[in-house]
């Protein structure tokens, strides 16, 4: 392996990417798919399934209810999340890593076991799972690990000197945040605002636990009509979903590098 | 210059409120009295531990849903390193596209996934057609522990990919080129030399991942089908469906629990080794 190039260890790269797409791709298939299932060989093309998923009630609910959620928990979390990544990038002393503990231990904790301890809590209190608020709630403490961890990478790199050289010049802190700091810092605010979108809008076990009678998020939708049919609706409403993600990575991409991401990020 | 810390109170109360305090009053859960017909009674008792603890049935999905986890952690590793490797030493301009494959599946949801290794696998699936279009016999790849692993591992290989790449990073080749050209062979260079260097990496995915697996719930419901049961499911099924919350939380609490005390001793080993590999 002394420069990774032997034909058998591409062989091998190859194929484990090949495991790592295949079940999104055939998904993609699928829901371009004519029959009713994917045959072998196969039935030709069509966008039959996707007109099916837009006439579906159920589906179509589900999926602008998620994208509400979704929207307003990036909002709250990037808030949040932007303002805990200034104070302990920059002000935190000695309380730096306690804070940066407390504000990333949502993504160390078992999802699962975190949405029974919201569900005993929003009961306990009183305030139960009626409406967004509940969901909202739990899916922005979930997301906000993820802006803050991104936030935090662009602020650690940043030059203070831009800043300092705007205050000398009169500037006041708000004009210089507006001005100068948010400029900067812009490509890793949005991503990590997309970050908690896409973690919201994929979000299971959270949901699963503080979701309301009459709402459902999609993931939720399809995963109770996956335990009925097969039906390729699924197969069009997880291509849409597919396609968002897509985006969204490379969105994320142009703006920070995913290598920044990678080694430094989100975990 | 106080008002710099007002950036900060939002999220710490933020946090206290909605993480700490329903953590802690999961546990207080766990010590109330069920009575039947009611959900729970403000009365001290330990006989959910007891009943827990007593339950041959618990330990038996407690060993399973442990085991499942050790084997989904050894396969990631496995198939991730090569991954690693490949994305940690490839040439500036492929890394990007080869990252992306990697982290792009990451932010497709765990049901969409699932749902598309069931077109793929399951009992009509693409590969079954292939095998009777071939006049083969069918095989039962889906809701079983085989599918459910797969899932698994296909859920969590990246994040081991990512904990290993990010160490393979840190090395620099020139390592690599100066063991080789003091004569050793391009196994015997990756085996004394790449691999000790990378193991902070591959520690740090095993953690990541068996934490991740064993708490699992979507992939082993999806693609385990009626033929798995693991402790999340259990705990799920109790608040759930049986509204027996002081139960469920200390189920929870004991598997959690166990699973901490476990990555607590597991670290403590993991940094002996690492100190003794580097030495």
């Amino acid at each position: 392996m002394s420069e990774g190039r032997s034909p058998l260890f591409v062989a091998v790269v190859v194929v484990l990417y090949a495991f790592l797409l295949a079940p999104i791709v055939i998904i993609v298939l699928a829901a371009f798919n004519a029959g009713e299932y994917l045959r072998f060989p196969p039935d030709g093309l069509s966008i039959r399934w996707f007109v099916k998923f837009a006439q579906s009630g159920p589906f179509v609910r589900a999926f602008v209810f998620s994208l509400q959620l979704a929207a307003a928990t990036t909002i709250l979390a990037t808030v949040l999340g932007g303002m805990a990544a200034f104070y302990v990038v920059r002000h935190a002393g000695r309380f730096r890593d306690t804070l940066r503990l407390l504000v990333v231990s949502p993504l160390q904790l078992p999802a699962i076991l975190t949405g029974i301890a919201l569900l005993l809590f929003f009961y306990g209190t009183g305030l139960g799972t009626r409406g967004m608020r509940a969901l909202l709630l739990g899916h922005t403490l979930v997301c906000l690990p993820y802006v803050f961890l991104t936030i935090s990478t662009v602020l650690v790199g940043f030059d203070r000197s831009l800043e300092e050289a705007a205050r000398s010049l009169g500037a006041g802190p708000l004009t210089t945040f507006r001005r100068v700091t948010l400029p900067l810092i812009k490509g890793g605010v949005i991503s990590g605002a997309l970050f908690a979108f896409i973690t919201s809008f994929d979000q299971f076990p959270i949901s699963l636990l503080l979701v309301s009678v009459g709402n459902t998020t999609l993931p939720l939708q399809l995963f109770d009509y996956l335990r009925f049919s097969f039906d390729p609706t699924a197969a069009a409403v997880s291509t849409v979903s597919v396609l968002m993600s897509v985006a969204i990575v490379l969105i994320i991409h142009r703006l920070v590098g995913l290598e920044s991401i990678a080694w430094g990020g989100p975990r | 210059m106080w008002r710099r810390h007002l950036l900060i109170a939002p999220v710490v109360l933020f946090l206290i409120v909605l993480l700490i305090v329903p953590y802690v009053n999961m546990v207080r859960m766990s010590f109330l009295v069920k009575p039947p017909g009611e959900r729970y009674l403000n009365v001290f008792t330990l006989d959910n531990y007891a009943r827990v603890l007593r339950d041959g049935f618990y330990w038996r999905i407690l060993a399973n849903t442990v085991w499942y986890a050790v084997l989904t952690t050894a396969l990631t590793l496995l198939l991730g390193y090569p991954l690693a490797y490949a994305i940690a030493r490839a040439p500036n301009r492929r890394r990007p596209l080869l990252l992306m494959l990697l982290i792009a599946p990451l932010l497709v949801g765990v049901v969409i996934r699932a749902y598309g290794w069931l077109i793929l696998l399951g009992r009509v699936g693409l590969v079954n057609q292939l095998l009777r279009y071939a006049g083969r016999q069918p095989v039962e790849l889906m809701y079983n522990v085989t599918g459910m692993t797969i899932g698994l591992v296909h859920v969590f290989m990246p994040f081991m990919a990512l904990s290993i790449a990010g160490a393979l990073q840190n090395i620099s080749p020139d390592v690599e080129r100066a063991a080789r050209s003091l004569g050793a062979s391009p196994w015997k260079t990756f085996w004394r030399v790449t691999w000790p260097l990378s193991l902070p990496g591959v520690f740090a995915g095993m953690l990541l991942v068996f934490v991740l697996a064993v708490s699992s719930y979507v992939i082993p419901i999806l693609l385990g089908g009626n033929n798995v049961l693991v402790i999340p499911m259990l705990v799920v099924q109790l608040l759930l469906d049986a509204f027996n919350w002081p139960v469920g939380s200390a189920l929870a609490m004991v598997f959690f629990g166990l699973t901490a005390v476990v990555l607590w001793g597991y670290v403590k080993l993991m940094n002996r080794a690492l100190r003794w590999s580097l030495r």
